[in-house]
């Protein structure tokens, strides 16, 4: 895949892709760390220990930290990639495997298995 | 008026999940028809022109009520739905999670349904804002390029089913434990 559009670089098209699945993967991850771990489930209750979402528990941290993670990623390969043109499909596919690995992360029966055997 | 038909609790879970999930799901199918139509073999200059802003209001919109919806349903909605009753509750109808725990033929709707719901649905708007963020920087030259049409319109249809994941579920855990 090669697509790139006349009098503008995709860069910036690509950062937002892989942005958006660099997100999606942070948040999968932090679900998958917070079953496994209990000191980090009580630290991503930023409702708790920061006060910012009062009553969400630990699911104020995941969301956080993959919404920093989104904006920081854009923010970091935006300004790399402004005025470059990338190889696009590459950028899309490595999106595509973050992206799969997100979603199958935030998946019960799948976050569950690295829960601590009771 | 509206303090009469509902509780502030039933009205905030109202407009998070019927009022800007049904703008989500009119957006989306506005974008999506936008996005696939935008082809140089379907559409004149004119009718780029014309379509362009439409499509750009689509996504933007998109992009807009993922956000809203996710913000209002984890940091308004979800508090009162894991809110923990006192010791000696018996009654659990204001407390969704512990009502749906305390049957094992209702436990599936927290322990499989929220626990997916409350984290899939935050992929929503990440890519929603990608897809909304391309289609104002490429704006009309979009019809010249099939390639980076499909990644649109891949990536908003992944958005679309994360946030139908979460809607449906939201739709059958409410009717089997409502926030009230």
């Amino acid at each position: 895949m090669t697509a790139q559009i006349q009098d503008k670089p995709n860069g910036p098209a690509a950062a937002a892709v892989l942005a958006a699945s660099i997100g999606s993967f942070v948040l999968g991850l932090m679900v998958t760390l917070a079953e496994a771990s209990v000191d980090i489930k009580n630290f991503l209750d930023f409702s708790k220990n920061y006060g910012l979402g009062s009553g969400v528990g630990p699911l104020s941290g995941k969301v956080i930290l993959a919404t920093a993670a989104f904006i920081l990623s854009w923010i970091g390969f935006g300004f790399v990639w402004r005025k470059k043109d990338v190889n696009f499909g590459r950028v899309f596919v490595a999106a595509m495997v973050l992206l799969a690995l997100g979603f199958a992360l935030t998946f019960p029966p799948i976050f569950e298995l690295f829960a601590p055997a009771a | 008026m509206f303090s009469s038909l509902f509780t502030e609790h039933e009205l905030w879970a109202v407009i998070h999940g019927l009022v800007l999930g049904t703008l989500f799901l009119l957006a989306f199918g506005g974008g999506l028809a936008g996005l696939w139509s935008l082809q140089d073999r379907f559409v004149t200059p004119e009718g780029v022109a014309e379509r362009t802003p439409r499509l750009l209001w689509g996504t933007t919109i998109m992009a807009v009520v993922a956000w809203l919806t996710v913000l209002t349903g984890t940091f308004i909605v979800y508090p009162w739905y894991r809110a923990k009753p006192p010791a000696g509750t018996v009654d659990l109808s204001g407390f969704p999670r512990s009502l749906l725990l305390a049957d094992e033929k209702s436990a599936f709707w927290h322990n499989f349904g929220m626990e997916w719901k409350e984290h899939v649905a935050w992929t929503a708007p990440f890519l929603a804002t990608a897809v909304a963020f391309i289609v104002i920087y490429y704006g009309p030259r979009l019809v010249h390029h099939a390639e980076f049409r499909r990644v649109l319109l891949i990536m908003f249809t992944l958005a679309f089913m994360a946030a139908g994941v979460a809607g449906l579920f939201g739709a059958f855990i409410t009717k089997a434990a409502p926030v009230s």
